[in-house]
Formats: structure tokens, C-alpha cells, sequence
């Protein structure tokens, strides 16, 4: 950590495009380059702090034990994929994908149709309890999960649905909404107010001004709501470990961490196992870096 | 706009409400109401009215688990704060055409924090470990370490895990703040011979200042409430040096069945995060008026 902070304080002082006193067309050029091979170096030098760990990970699912051990930063004699056959195969890690797929998408489709039909409401319905029920939703971006889930899981085990893919997908979507709501709101608070009341005028009701005119209209604030929903979902870990002991109900995360302890000597396999996660997320995310950077920054700053 | 009819919204808002009271409200309540009491989860709720709160203080664990939690603030504070500040310093020199460093440094933060807890548990591993043998092809066999299984280092190689995260989440946030300054503004202070350095502190860092503070606030909120890393990691351990609330939380519901003591702890734990929380409001808002210009 200690290069990252002497770089990043460093660099901008050694980046001094050519000196004003002979501004000479070919010097400042001349300098402009050399600075810019600086600036390029010492950004490559950072990235490989973030992709060394990463490219080890997937090379050493490819060597043997004894070389993981013996000589980690060597590059391995041969790339076998069948490990990650192997890998998924015997860690059944197609049950927690499938749980995965399964939980995340009913928790997103959930939070979107609740959260838009709650935030079209709340935001241009004037009715008695809006007031009260903006505040009460409103909790929910205070509150830290750690304040209600001791309750939370004794109210699941009583209603048996405890070690269920329900006990997660109801509080996934419990917890999403809050959030959901309170950015669809703004972005509908937006929308031109003229709209809504010639829909009114042409006699169109609540219900169908809602699936007609709002659901399109907010595509792109639903679809930042989905990408930190989906996000949220996927990579949730806390509840999923306290409520989900059934293997065939375990989520990604929670499987990874019972086939870490189950494997924990055959490192080639959890290497493996590690890659086939990974490597697909990594590669969608480079396909909508933009919209997944942009969601999950909106979705935390609020 | 009136409702067309005065069931509607109430239908529109329903599955919301309902959802939100079932998962937050109710076991809110729940957790207030079980924090009175003495209940290990299968026998008779006794109450006892305020022993949890008053042996929670008492509790070295508990508040050994804060000190733990302001340390990893601090260190997050450099290591994820001042560490985004600073790349995102770095790449807004050379604006849109750093696109693949920042989408690079941003990896992290999307991937499950347990695969990267498993990750890290590995280069830190006493042999065989990226660090280790790193250290020893450096010629510094004596810097070796068995990082996590050791008290003293424990703490901080979580927090260089934390930092290693969310380091790019934070230069996303600054480095957008950043690219609000007018390119033809900066281009005219280079043409002046403003340096890079000058452009850095004297228009962008002022620029950014408001999200400083609404930065700092959420690696603190965020910090108290932090659980996959640690749990992963190091269970706590060794001999609880890396114990932080939730980690001590959940083994103290979910492992020994104090359900009653846990619901006080979390209580506690949800009052201090409220607090920064409620800061955090406050200073959104003031952030708002500072932007404007």
C-alpha cells in the first residue's frame, strides 16, 4: 500500500508539462510526451496491484499443489480447463449458482415492481397516510441491518421458512425497497407535471397511468435501481450464512465459503472454484463498466 | 394530483409497506422489545429489564470490539479515502482517456467480498502466500509473517484487504466530482503554466471538498457495519483481535444463544451508526449549496 500513496502524491508534481520560461513548440512537445510515458507507467504499475491477485488467482488453478506452495509466482507448465469442470462438479457449485440466479432475480423483479409502484404513488398521489409512509420507508436508508436482524431471523424460524430460498428473497427485497423507492421518486418527482394531468383528463385511472405512462417513462432509473439490486442480491453474505444451512438452498457466497471448508487442503480446486465465479462477473462488468460504476455509486451516495 | 379513486393508492403502496413492515418494522421492534430480556432462543423470554445494557458495558469483548472498529475507521480512512482521493487525482490528469485504469481499479468493489476474502486469505497464507514469498525474493526473510494468525498484524492485513476494495469505489466518486471542473478551464490554466500539482490542489481538491466530508461519514457508517471480511478472514480471531460488532454479534446470537444480549448489543450498535448516520444527512445537505457553483 505504501507505493500507491507515494505515487499518487508524487505524480502530479512530476508531471510538469515544458517549462513557460522557453515555451519552444518541439521542448513542450518533447516534455509532454516524456510525462505522459511517466503518467502511463506509474498507472500501469497501480493496475497491477488490482490484477496481480486476480491473475494469480486463475494461473494457480492450473498448477499443482506442490508448485502453489513452492514457487507461487511462477506461471503454471500447462493450462488444463478440465480443473474447472472438476472444481464445479465436485463442489456442486451449480447448486449455488442456480439458488443464486434464482434468489437475485426474484428479489430484483420484487424491488423494481413494488418500489416503482410505491414510488409513483408517494411521489404524484396526494392521499391521507403519504406523509407517514414516506418516513417509514424512509427508515429503512437509516437503519443498519444489524438493528433488526436478531429479531428478524427468530420471526423466520417461527414461520418455518427459515433454510428456505424465501428467507432470503423476502428480506432481500424488504431491505432493497427503501432505497429503491426513494430514488424512483425523485426521478418521477422530475417527470413534467403537465403529462400526468392530461392522462387524467383523458380519463386514465391510477393503475393504468402507472403501467402505461410511469413504468416506461423511468427505464433508466429502474435499471440503476436493478444494477446495485442485482449487485446487492448476488453478493449478499450475512444473512445468507445465518439463514440458509441446507446446501441445496446456498447461495454463491455461502457455498463458496462451505467448499473452502471442505476442500481446504486441495488448493488447485478452490483456486478454481474462485475462477469460475470471477471470471464471468469480470467480464460482464467490462461490458457495462459504465452502467455498474454509475449504479453503484448513485446507489450508495443517495 | 388527486387519486382516481381512494383505494388505489393504498394498492399502489401496499406491497411496499407490507414488505418493508414484515422484514424491517416488525423485527425492529422485535429486537428493541428482545434486548430487555434474558432468552437463548427455545426456553421462556424472561425480562430483565436494563442488565443487557449494563453488562454490555462491562463487556471487554464488546468494547474491545469498538477499538477494533475505530482502528479499521482510521485505517480506512487512509487506506480507502485518501487513496481514492489521490487516484482519482491522478487519473482525472488525463481524464476520458484512463477509462480502463479506473474500470480496473473498480473491479473490487463489484466482485462478492467473500471471493476476495478467500483470495486474500491465500496471499496472506504463511507459505505459499503472493506476500510472503514475495518478501523472501526480495531478500527479506525476516519480514515473513503469518499475517492473519498473528494478533499484532492481523487488524491492519484486513484493512489493506478493505482498502485494496474500495479504493476505486471511493476515485469514482471523486473522480466524477473532479470532471465537473470545464476542460477549457484547466486547458487555459496550463496554457498560463499552471502545473498539474497546481490544477490538483487550487481547482480540483476545493471543487471535491463537500464530498470529502459525505465520503469520510460513509467509510465510517460503513465500517461499523462491515462483517463479510472479517468473518471470512479470521472469524474474529486470533484470540479475538480482529472482533468488530457484527462478528461478535453474530457468534454471540447464532453461537452461544444469548438472543436476548445480542438484540441489546445490536441496539447499541445501531444507535452510534444512527448518530453518524443522521451527520451524514446534515452534511448532504450543506453538500448541495457547496456544489452550486
Amino acid at each position: 500500500m505504501g507505493t500507491v500513496l507515494t505515487l499518487s502524491t508524487d505524480t502530479p508534481l512530476v508531471a510538469v508539462p515544458g517549462r513557460p520560461l522557453q515555451p519552444t513548440q518541439q521542448r513542450r512537445k518533447a516534455g509532454v510526451r516524456a510525462s505522459s510515458v511517466l503518467f502511463y507507467t506509474v498507472m500501469t504499475a497501480i493496475s497491477l496491484i488490482y490484477l496481480i491477485p486476480l491473475i494469480w488467482m486463475v494461473l494457480s488453478s492450473f498448477k499443482t499443489q506442490n508448485e502453489i506452495f513452492d514457487s507461487p509466482w511462477s506461471l503454471p507448465h500447462s493450462i488444463d480447463l478440465s480443473i474447472l469442470g472438476e472444481a464445479w462438479q465436485r463442489g456442486g457449485l451449480g447448486t449455488y449458482v442456480a439458488n443464486s440466479i434464482m434468489v437475485t432475480t426474484a428479489s430484483v423483479v420484487g424491488i423494481l415492481l413494488f418500489g416503482s409502484m410505491a414510488a409513483f404513488a408517494l411521489s404524484r398521489l396526494n392521499f391521507r397516510l403519504r406523509g407517514f409512509f414516506l418516513v417509514f420507508l424512509a427508515l429503512g436508508l437509516l437503519l443498519p441491518v444489524q438493528a433488526y436482524f436478531v429479531a428478524q431471523s427468530t420471526m423466520l424460524d417461527r414461520l418455518r421458512i427459515n433454510d428456505t430460498r424465501w428467507a432470503l428473497i423476502i428480506p432481500y427485497i424488504g431491505l432493497g425497497l427503501s432505497l429503491a423507492v426513494y430514488l424512483l421518486k425523485a426521478y418521477i418527482d422530475t417527470l413534467p407535471r403537465e403529462l400526468f394531468e392530461s392522462a387524467r383528463m383523458d380519463g386514465c385511472g391510477d393503475l393504468r397511468m402507472y403501467f402505461v405512462l410511469v413504468f416506461p417513462l423511468i427505464r433508466p432509473g429502474l435499471a440503476t435501481v436493478a444494477v446495485f439490486s442485482i449487485l446487492g442480491a448476488w453478493n449478499e453474505f450475512l444473512l445468507a450464512t445465518l439463514y440458509i444451512q441446507s446446501d441445496e438452498y446456498k447461495t454463491i457466497p455461502v457455498g463458496l465459503v462451505a467448499f473452502t471448508g471442505k476442500y481446504s487442503t486441495d488448493y488447485p480446486l478452490l483456486f478454481a472454484a474462485l475462477s469460475i465465479i470471477t471470471i464471468p462477473m469480470v467480464a460482464i462488468y467490462v461490458i457495462f463498466h459504465r452502467q455498474v460504476i454509475n449504479g453503484i455509486t448513485e446507489g450508495t451516495l443517495r | 394530483m388527486r387519486p382516481s379513486s381512494r383505494w388505489t393508492p393504498y394498492l399502489l403502496v401496499g406491497p411496499a409497506v407490507a414488505f418493508f413492515t414484515f422484514v424491517v418494522g416488525l423485527p425492529l421492534i422485535g429486537t428493541i422489545a428482545l434486548s430487555f430480556t434474558k432468552w437463548s432462543g427455545t426456553n421462556r423470554i424472561k425480562f430483565i429489564g436494563l442488565d443487557n445494557f449494563v453488562r454490555a458495558f462491562h463487556d471487554d469483548v464488546y468494547r474491545l470490539t469498538y477499538v477494533h472498529t475505530f482502528i479499521y475507521i482510521a485505517a480506512t480512512l487512509v487506506l480507502e479515502v485518501a487513496v481514492g482521493f489521490g487516484l482519482a487525482g491522478l487519473v482525472s490528469v488525463q481524464g476520458k482517456r484512463t477509462a480502463w485504469y479506473r474500470v480496473t481499479f473498480f473491479i473490487p468493489v463489484m466482485l462478492p467480498m467473500v471471493v476476495i476474502a478467500v483470495l486474500w486469505s491465500f496471499i496472506y497464507s504463511d507459505d505459499g502466500g503472493l506476500i510472503n514469498s514475495f518478501l523472501t525474493a526480495i531478500g527479506h526473510d525476516d519480514w515473513r509473517q503469518v499475517w492473519l494468525g498473528d494478533p499484532s498484524t492481523a487488524l491492519l492485513a484486513i484493512c489493506v484487504v478493505s482498502g485494496w476494495i474500495y479504493a476505486g469505489f471511493y476515485m469514482a466518486i471523486f473522480y466524477a466530482g473532479m470532471q465537473r471542473v470545464p476542460q477549457s478551464l484547466l486547458e487555459a490554466a496550463r496554457l498560463d503554466g499552471a502545473s498539474e500539482a497546481d490544477l490538483f490542489f487550487k481547482i480540483k481538491v476545493p471543487l471535491v471538498r463537500g464530498m470529502t466530508e459525505v465520503a469520510a461519514l460513509l467509510c465510517i457508517t460503513g465500517a461499523f457495519q462491515s462483517f463479510d471480511l472479517f468473518y471470512v478472514m479470521t472469524k474474529g480471531g486470533p484470540d479475538h483481535a480482529t472482533e468488530i460488532v457484527t462478528t461478535y454479534l453474530v457468534s454471540t446470537v447464532f453461537v452461544d444463544h444469548e438472543v436476548g444480549y445480542g438484540a441489546a448489543l445490536s441496539v447499541v450498535m445501531s444507535v452510534v451508526v444512527i448518530g453518524t448516520g443522521l451527520l451524514y444527512v446534515k452534511l448532504r445537505r450543506g453538500d448541495g449549496v457547496d456544489v452550486e457553483y
